[in-house]
C-alpha cells in the first residue's frame, strides 16, 4: 500500500466562510491533523471543488480524504471518492447550524469546527482502506430447503435467473400442504372460485429443469461454512450423506397444520364428524368433485358448519395465540367445494371477525357469499354430539342469542405452526468439536450460536423489520413461506420470489467479499489479532449474526461473509484485538483523544457524544437544519452501531478529561429498532458495568449515560446534550484534566 | 438535464415509494443497473409521512435512512426526480419509455443551504402535510428529502419572488429558465411501484369530511404526530386548536364498499389500533379511542397487538359501519349515529374528533396506463404473463402494508432480473 | 295458516334463506349482506324498527322464519332509498324489505293490525275501482280505518285542510258520487287480471 497521505479541505459556503475562520481551521489541519495537502474552497461540493480533490488523488497521491464542509449525509454523492478513505467534518449540520451566530459565540464555536478538522485527520490517520475480505465466495448453488410450493417455487424462480439449484425435500414427493389440497384459493382475477393447485405442474417443471436437483426423503444434517461457501451435508433416509457446496440458503421448511386433538371442547376426537382443514381437502379429493361423505357413516354432507379460529388468537394454553392468516380464505374456499358440488347443501362459517383483505381477499369473500356460503359472526363454546352428527352451542353476536345447531360435518378451521427448527435460545450449540446431528434440526447449522435460525415470536423464524423483512439473523440464509409468518399460497409465491432475489443477490456479495444490508457494500471486515486474545467469548457469544465460531481452543473464527459489519464483536472485545480497517478502536480512540481538551480554568467542558450513524446522528442532523442548537461542548462521533461502542473509549474520555459521555442508540427489547439486532442491547449491558468505573476513577455517575434516541427525536436529541452540559454544570467539571 | 443512459439491461422502477426504493435497490445491489423515476421532488413516498409503524410503533424515517444510505451508496442506481413516464412501447426484454420531466428551477448546486426559501415570500399548502399548513415557494420537501435539493414552486416562476430566491443563492443552483425536458430510453423490463393514494374522503358525503372541520383523514392524523408537523406534534382539532382527547376511528372509510372503493385496504384496521396507542402516548390514562369496524382484520403473527389494544380499558371497539355524521354546534364535536350491529343498538355518540382510516385507491387510474396492461376490477396489475415484463410492486398490486409491500417489490425485483439476464445472455 | 305458507314450509324445510331467495322479490341479494349496520343506522325511521334491515337479514340467514315474517319491521320502510343508496354491497334493500312485506301477506303471516299494511290494502281496494286515486274516499276510509269514532275526530281534527283543498279547488266533493275514472277502466281491470295471472303464474313455478 502506499504512503498514508492526507488531504484536508475546508469548505467556506453555506455560510461556513462567514461563520468560521477557515484560515485557521487550513492551519489546523496541517499543524494538528498533519494533512500533507490542505486547500480551502468557496464552494467544495461544486463540479469544480469535487474536481480539485479528485485531482490531489489522481496526482498529489492523497488517499485520505478530510472533508470540513457538511454533514456525512449531504453530498454523499459528490464527495464519493473511489479507492481513498473519506472523512467529513460535519462543520454545517454539527458546528454552525447548531450555535448562535453571535459574536461572543464566535470563540467555541470555532473551537468546534477545529476539533472536528482534528478529528477527521486523526480519523484519516488511523484507518486503512478497505480491501474486501479475502474468504470469497465461489458457489453458485442455491440450497432450496422444503419441496412445498414456498420451496417448489424458490427453486423455479432461481433456475429461471440461472442460477443452479439443489432442492431437498424431506417427504418422498414434492408439493408440500398444498399438493395436498384439493384445490387452492385463485391467485388471477376474477377471484370467484377454487383453482387446481399450482404444485402437481410445478414439480413437473422442476423435474424438467437441467439446472435444479432434487433430493426427496431427505433432510439436512450439517451446514457448515459461510454464504458464498456453505458445505451442506444432504442425508437420506436410508443413511447415505453427500456433501454439497452452496452458495446460499433459503429456508421455505413451511408450516405444520395445528394438531386439532388439542380441541376437545370443539369436538374433535370426540365425533369422527369433526374435522380439521386438513381432513376436509381429503374428503375433497376422495370425493372427487362428487358429494362429500361424512366420515362417520359416508352419509352425504347436506350441512356443514365451519368453526374460524379454531385453537387460533386464544392465550388459552395450548392454543395459538396469533392468526394463521389464511384459514378465512380457506374455510371460505372449502365451503365452495360443497356448494359447487350442490347448490342446496348449507355450508356456514361461524367466525370472529372475517380476514379476507385486499382485493382479492374481498372479491372471493363476496363470491363465497353470492354462492350463498352464510357467514355468522359467532363465539363458539363447545361442539357436543347430537342424534344425527355434531352440535355446535355458539353465540350469535348480532342476534345476541344462543344458538345449538346440529350439522353434519363441523370443520375447525385449524391453524399452523412454523417448522423453525430448534429453538437456539432453548438449545444452544454443542461444545466444539463435539458438534452431532439434531433431528428436529432443520439446517443443522454447526455455528457456534446454535442449529438453526433464531425465533422470534411464537416459534416464527421471521426478520422483526417492517422496511426489511428479508434480514435474518444468519447472512446468507433467507427464510420465506410460513415458516416466517403465517401466510397463504399467493403471499408465500411471492416471499419465495423476494426470498430468491436475497439469496442470489449475497451469493454475488459474496464473490467479491462485500457486506450485506444494512452496511450494504461495504468492503470492510474484522480484522482478528489472535495474540492478544484471551479466549474470553464474548465475540462469539455476542455476534447478533452468529458470524463467529469458536475453534478447539475457543478462539474466535471470524466468517467474514457471515458478518453484517457492525462492530459487536469489536466493541465486545476487552482485550481490543478486533477491529475494522476504517472502524477500528484506533479510528474512533484518537478522535475522541485530539479533541483539545482546555485546562480546567478556561471553564470549558468536553461532552463526547458516541451516536448511532443510522438513528441518532441524523436526528441531530435533522435538529440542526431544522434551527435546534445544542451545547457548544459537544463532541459528537458516529458509530456504526452502539454495540460497537468498546468502554475503554468511555474511559479513555474520562481519562483524559471530558466531563460526560453520552451514549445514543437505539431502542432496545421486544420492539427493537436496532438494525443489528441485539447492538443496542448489548451496549446497555457493557454500559450498566461502567459505574463501577467511574467509581474507580472516583467521578459521578451522571457524566455517562445512556439514551435510546429515534431518528425522529430531532428535538429531544439536542436537549439531552444540553441536559449533560447542565448537570456538568451543577456537578463541576472533571478532575482528570491536564 | 444530462444524458440518461440506458439500454435494454437496465431496469426502470417507476416510483420512489418504499416499493419503487426496494425493487430499485435490491436489482442494483445484485448488479444490475437501474434508473428510478420518481413524480415528486423527493422519493419516499407515504411511508415518509408517517410517524409510525405497526406492528412495532418504530419510525418509518429509520428504514428510509438506510435506504437512502443504500441509494447514495450505489452508482448502479440513478434516480430522477420530478419525472414521469409518459410512454411506453416495446416488449419485454426492449422497451422504449418516454419520461417527462418537469422543471424543478434548482440545479445540482444547491446545497440545501435553504437561504432560498429565506428569501422567498409566496406560501402554499404543504403537500407533506396534506395540505394542513403551508411551506414556502422554494423548498426542501421534507427535512430527510432526497435528493437533498430545493425546489421552487412553479407558481412563483416569473414573480418577484423567483427573482429574490435566484439572489439568495450564491451557488448559482437557481435556474429559472428551466422548463419541462423529455427523454426516451430504452430499458429491459419495467418494475411499475406507483402505490396508493388516500381515497378522496368528500365523496363519503354523510361523514361530512368537507363539512365539518373535526372530521379528519388517517393519513392526516399522522401528520398531526410529527413533532414539526402542522401541530407540533399534538393531536388537536382543526375547529378550535384543542387536543382532542377522546377520538373515533372509522373503519372501512371508502373501503369494502361498492359505492366507493370494492376492496378492502388491508392496512387500515391495523393502522387505527396503532393510532389508538398514539391517545395512550399522548394523555395517558386521560385518551379515550372508540374504533367503529366491521370486521378487525389484524391479520397473521400481528394480532397480538389486537389483543393488546383490546385490553386497553380506554380504547373500545363497536362493530358498526357509522351511517352518518352530524356536529354539534356548540361544542364543535362531530356526532357519529348509527347501529351496533351487536345485538342491535342505536347509538349517537359524540367525540372530540374523528379519524376516516381511509382506503387505498391505486394512484393511477384504469386508463391512465402508459401501455396495456391487465388490471383487476379494482384497479391493481395483477402478475400476467401478457403484461410482459412490465411487473408491479407494492400497491400498484394490491392494498399492502409495508411489510409485503416490501416482499412484493423484491420478487418484482427478481422478475425484472430474470428479464434482463435472458437479454444479456442473448447479448453474449 | 294458509295451506300456501304450509306448501311453502314443507318445501324448504327450515332453509328460509332459500326460500327468501326463491320467492321474495330481490330476495337473493340477502345472501350478500355483510352486517355492517349501515342501512340500520342510516334510516329515518330507525327507532321505530323493531328489527331494522341488517338484523332481519341476519334472521333471515339464521332461520327465523316467523319471526321475520310476522314482524311488523318491513311495513316500517317509507322508500326513503337511503339505505339502498348506503349499502356498501349494493342490497337494493327498499325493494327486500317491499319484498318481504309483499311474501309475507301473501303467505297470510303480514300483521294484522299494522297502520302501513292496512293503509296499503286501503289504497289498493280504492285504486282498483276505477283506475284512478279517489283522494277523498281514501282520504276518509284513512281516517275512519281504525273504527268510527276515531274517524270523526280525525276528520274534524283534519276540516280546516280540507275546507282549504275545497276553496282551492285541489278536492272537490263530488268525488263522493262515484268520483273520476281512468279512459278505459274496462282496459285496466283486464290489465290487471292478467297481471295477477302472471303473478300467480310466477309464484306457482316456485311454489310446485
Amino acid at each position: 500500500m502506499s504512503d498514508l497521505k492526507i488531504g484536508a479541505y475546508i469548505c467556506k459556503g453555506c455560510g461556513l466562510g462567514e461563520r468560521l475562520d477557515c484560515d485557521q481551521l487550513a492551519t489546523v489541519a496541517q499543524r494538528d491533523g498533519k494533512a500533507q495537502v490542505v486547500q480551502q474552497h468557496d464552494f467544495l461540493c461544486s463540479a469544480e471543488g469535487v474536481k480539485l480533490i479528485q485531482n490531489d488523488i489522481d496526482n498529489e497521491g492523497v488517499n485520505r480524504v478530510v472533508i470540513g464542509a457538511c454533514s456525512r449525509r449531504a453530498k454523499t454523492e459528490a464527495f464519493d471518492f473511489q479507492g481513498v478513505n473519506v472523512s467529513r467534518c460535519n462543520l454545517r449540520e454539527g458546528v454552525i447550524w447548531v450555535r448562535p451566530d453571535e459574536d461572543d459565540m464566535r470563540e467555541t464555536t470555532q473551537e468546534m469546527a477545529e476539533d472536528y478538522i482534528r478529528m477527521g485527520c486523526a480519523e484519516a490517520k488511523h484507518s486503512l482502506i478497505p480491501a474486501s475480505a479475502q474468504e470469497k465466495g465461489t458457489d453458485n448453488t442455491v440450497l432450496v430447503v422444503g419441496g412445498g410450493i414456498t420451496g417448489m417455487t424458490a427453486a423455479l424462480e432461481a433456475a429461471k435467473t440461472g442460477y443452479p439449484v439443489v432442492l431437498v425435500e424431506k417427504t418422498g414427493e414434492l408439493g408440500g400442504y398444498v399438493g395436498k389440497m384439493w384445490k387452492d384459493v385463485p391467485m388471477h382475477a376474477p377471484y370467484t372460485d377454487p383453482v387446481d393447485t399450482a404444485t402437481a405442474a410445478m414439480a413437473a417443471e422442476i423435474e424438467a429443469n437441467s439446472l435444479i436437483t432434487v433430493h426427496l426423503n431427505s433432510t439436512i444434517s450439517k451446514t457448515s461454512g459461510a454464504p458464498g461457501r456453505f458445505a451442506v451435508d444432504i442425508s437420506t433416509e436410508s443413511g447415505s450423506t453427500t456433501t454439497i457446496n452452496i452458495g446460499a440458503i433459503i429456508q421455505a421448511s413451511g408450516a405444520t397444520p395445528y394438531d386439532a386433538s388439542q380441541l376437545p371442547e370443539l369436538g374433535y376426537g370426540k365425533s369422527k364428524d369433526v374435522v380439521d382443514r386438513v381432513e376436509l381437502e381429503q374428503l375433497a379429493i376422495a370425493a372427487n368433485g362428487g358429494p362429500i361423505k361424512r366420515p362417520s357413516d359416508g352419509k352425504e354432507v347436506k350441512k356443514v358448519t365451519f368453526i374460524q379460529c379454531a385453537g387460533q388468537r386464544s392465550e388459552k394454553e395450548g392454543h395459538l395465540n396469533y392468526c394463521s392468516g389464511d384459514c378465512c380464505l380457506t374455510s371460505i374456499k372449502q365451503a365452495m367445494y360443497f356448494k359447487d358440488q350442490n347448490p342446496d347443501i348449507e355450508t356456514e362459517i361461524l367466525f370472529d371477525d372475517l380476514r379476507t383483505p385486499g382485493a382479492p381477499g374481498e372479491d372471493f369473500y363476496r363470491s363465497g357469499q353470492d354462492k350463498m356460503v352464510t357467514f355468522r359472526k359467532a363465539v363458539v363454546s363447545e361442539v357436543v354430539g347430537g342424534s344425527n352428527g355434531p352440535v355446535v352451542k355458539f353465540k350469535d353476536k348480532i342476534l345476541d342469542e344462543d344458538v345449538e345447531e346440529e350439522a353434519d360435518l363441523v370443520v375447525l378451521a385449524t391453524g399452523m405452526v412454523a417448522n423453525s427448527g430448534v429453538d437456539i435460545d432453548e438449545v444452544p450449540q454443542n461444545e466444539p468439536g463435539e458438534w452431532e446431528v439434531s433431528v428436529d434440526s432443520i439446517l443443522n447449522l454447526n455455528y457456534r450460536q446454535g442449529k438453526d435460525l433464531p425465533h422470534l415470536k411464537y416459534g416464527f423464524n421471521d426478520s422483526h423489520f417492517i422496511c426489511f423483512p428479508y434480514e435474518t439473523r444468519r447472512t446468507g440464509i433467507y427464510t420465506c413461506g410460513p415458516v416466517r409468518r403465517p401466510m397463504d399460497t399467493q403471499q408465500a409465491i411471492d416471499d419465495a420470489t423476494g426470498a430468491t432475489l436475497k439469496a442470489i443477490q449475497e451469493i454475488e456479495n459474496a464473490k467479491v467479499g462485500r457486506a450485506a444490508h444494512p452496511r450494504s457494500g461495504d468492503l470492510s471486515y474484522p480484522i482478528f489479532r489472535k495474540e492478544g486474545c484471551t479466549q474470553c467469548k464474548r465475540c462469539t457469544v455476542e455476534c447478533p449474526f452468529g458470524a463467529i465460531d469458536e475453534d478447539e481452543k475457543r478462539f474466535p473464527v471470524f466468517n467474514e461473509s457471515r458478518c453484517r459489519r457492525c462492530g459487536t464483536c469489536m466493541g465486545a472485545c476487552p482485550v481490543r484485538v478486533i477491529s475494522f480497517e476504517n472502524y477500528s478502536c484506533d479510528t474512533v480512540g484518537q478522535q475522541l483523544k485530539n479533541v483539545e481538551i482546555p485546562e480546567e480554568w478556561d471553564e470549558k467542558p468536553r461532552i463526547l457524544v458516541l451516536a448511532c450513524e443510522n438513528d441518532a446522528y441524523p436526528a441531530l442532523d435533522m435538529g440542526a437544519q431544522q434551527g435546534n442548537h445544542y451545547s457548544q461542548w459537544a463532541r459528537i462521533i458516529p458509530v456504526r452501531c452502539l454495540g460497537s461502542v468498546n468502554t475503554i473509549w468511555i474511559t479513555d474520555a474520562l481519562n483524559s478529561g471530558y466531563d460526560g459521555v453520552i451514549l445514543m442508540g437505539c431502542q432496545k427489547g421486544e420492539n427493537y429498532q436496532c438494525h443489528f439486532v441485539k447492538g443496542s442491547e448489548m451496549a446497555a449491558v457493557r454500559m450498566s458495568k461502567v459505574d463501577q468505573t467511574l467509581e474507580t476513577l472516583n467521578l459521578e455517575k451522571e457524566r455517562v449515560e445512556t439514551y435510546e434516541v429515534a431518528i425522529t427525536d430531532i428535538d429531544r436529541a439536542p436537549g439531552l446534550i444540553n441536559d449533560m452540559a447542565e448537570t456538568i454544570e451543577k456537578i463541576g467539571l472533571s478532575p482528570f484534566k491536564f | 438535464m444530462s444524458e440518461v443512459i440506458a439500454t435494454n439491461q437496465t431496469i426502470l422502477v417507476v416510483g420512489g415509494g418504499i416499493s419503487g426504493m426496494t425493487a430499485a435497490l435490491e436489482a442494483a445491489e445484485c448488479g444490475k443497473q437501474v434508473i428510478l423515476v420518481e413524480k415528486n421532488p423527493s422519493i419516499g413516498g407515504r411511508v415518509s409521512q408517517l410517524y409510525k409503524y405497526f406492528p412495532k410503533l418504530c419510525h418509518p424515517k429509520c428504514g428510509l435512512e438506510i435506504n437512502l444510505k443504500r441509494i447514495k451508496a450505489n452508482r448502479n442506481l440513478r434516480v430522477m426526480a420530478m419525472t414521469e413516464v409518459s410512454a411506453i412501447s416495446g416488449d419485454a426484454g426492449n422497451y422504449s419509455v418516454t419520461l417527462k420531466t418537469a422543471p424543478r428551477y434548482v440545479n445540482e448546486n444547491c446545497t440545501s443551504c435553504g437561504a432560498c426559501g429565506d428569501a422567498v415570500e409566496a406560501e402554499f399548502d404543504s403537500e407533506y402535510n396534506y395540505g394542513m399548513n403551508k411551506r414556502k415557494g422554494a423548498y426542501l420537501p421534507f427535512n430527510q428529502a432526497y435528493p437533498e435539493r430545493y425546489v421552487l414552486d412553479p407558481a412563483i416562476i416569473g414573480t418577484d419572488d423567483a427573482e429574490k430566491a435566484k439572489a439568495a443563492c450564491k451557488y448559482g443552483a437557481i435556474d429559472l429558465d428551466m422548463g419541462e425536458s423529455e427523454s426516451t430510453i430504452t430499458v429491459g423490463a419495467i418494475i411499475w411501484a406507483t402505490g396508493w393514494k388516500p381515497y378522496d374522503a368528500g365523496k363519503i358525503q354523510p361523514y361530512g369530511y368537507d363539512r365539518f372541520q373535526n372530521v379528519i383523514t388517517s393519513v392526516e392524523f399522522e401528520r398531526m404526530l410529527d413533532p414539526h408537523g402542522p401541530t407540533g406534534g399534538k393531536i388537536l382539532r382543526p375547529s378550535d386548536g384543542k387536543e382532542a382527547k377522546d377520538v373515533a376511528f372509522i373503519q372501512c372509510a371508502g373501503s369494502r364498499d361498492k359505492n366507493h372503493l370494492a376492496h378492502c385496504s388491508r392496512i387500515c384496521c391495523m393502522a387505527s389500533l396503532k393510532q389508538t396507542t398514539y391517545l395512550r402516548e399522548q394523555y395517558g390514562d386521560d385518551g379515550k379511542g372508540t374504533v367503529y369496524y366491521i370486521d378487525i382484520r389484524a391479520i397473521d403473527r400481528i394480532d397480538d397487538f389486537y389483543q393488546n389494544v383490546q385490553k386497553d380499558p380506554n380504547i373500545s371497539f363497536v362493530k358498526s359501519k357509522v351511517a352518518s355524521i352530524t356536529e354539534d354546534k356548540e361544542t364543535g364535536n362531530p356526532v357519529l349515529h348509527g347501529v351496533d350491529t351487536e345485538g342491535y343498538h342505536r347509538y349517537s355518540n359524540p367525540h372530540e374528533l374523528v379519524v376516516l382510516a381511509i382506503g387505498m385507491e391505486p394512484s393511477v387510474p384504469a386508463g391512465d396506463f402508459p401501455i396495456e396492461v391487465v388490471l383487476n376490477e379494482e384497479g391493481f396489475v395483477e402478475l400476467d404473463e401478457a403484461n410482459g415484463a412490465f411487473f408491479a410492486a407494492g400497491c400498484s398490486s394490491d392494498a399492502l402494508d409495508v411489510n409485503r409491500a416490501v416482499q412484493s417489490a423484491t420478487a418484482s425485483a427478481l422478475r425484472a432480473i430474470q428479464v434482463v439476464n435472458k437479454v444479456a445472455g442473448a447479448e453474449g | 295458516m294458509s295451506n300456501y305458507n304450509q306448501e311453502m314450509i314443507e318445501k324448504y324445510r327450515g332453509n328460509f334463506l332459500k326460500e327468501v331467495q326463491d320467492n321474495v322479490e330481490e330476495g337473493d341479494w340477502v345472501k350478500m349482506c355483510m352486517q355492517c349496520g349501515v342501512c340500520s343506522g342510516s334510516c329515518p325511521l330507525g327507532p321505530h324498527w323493531e328489527h331494522p334491515p341488517q338484523e332481519i337479514f341476519m334472521m333471515i340467514r339464521a332461520g327465523k322464519r316467523e319471526e321475520v315474517l310476522e314482524s311488523t319491521s318491513m311495513w316500517m320502510c317509507t322508500s326513503c332509498y337511503n339505505c339502498i343508496a348506503r349499502c356498501p354491497r349494493g342490497l337494493p334493500i327498499t325493494h327486500i324489505m317491499h319484498g318481504l312485506a309483499t311474501y309475507s301477506k301473501r303467505l297470510g303471516l303480514a300483521p294484522q293490525q299494522q297502520p302501513t299494511a292496512k293503509f296499503a290494502q286501503l289504497f289498493w281496494d280504492n285504486l282498483v275501482k276505477k283506475g284512478r286515486v279517489n283522494e277523498l274516499k281514501l282520504g276518509l276510509s284513512l281516517y275512519f280505518m281504525n273504527g268510527f269514532g276515531e274517524g270523526i275526530k280525525t276528520s274534524l281534527k283534519m276540516k280546516d285542510i280540507g275546507l282549504n283543498m275545497l276553496k282551492a279547488g285541489r278536492m272537490t266533493p263530488m268525488e263522493m258520487l262515484g268520483g273520476h275514472s281512468c279512459k278505459d277502466t274496462k282496459g285496466f281491470q283486464a290489465m290487471l287480471k292478467k297481471a295477477q295471472e302472471l303473478e300467480e303464474a310466477r309464484i306457482g313455478k316456485h311454489g310446485n
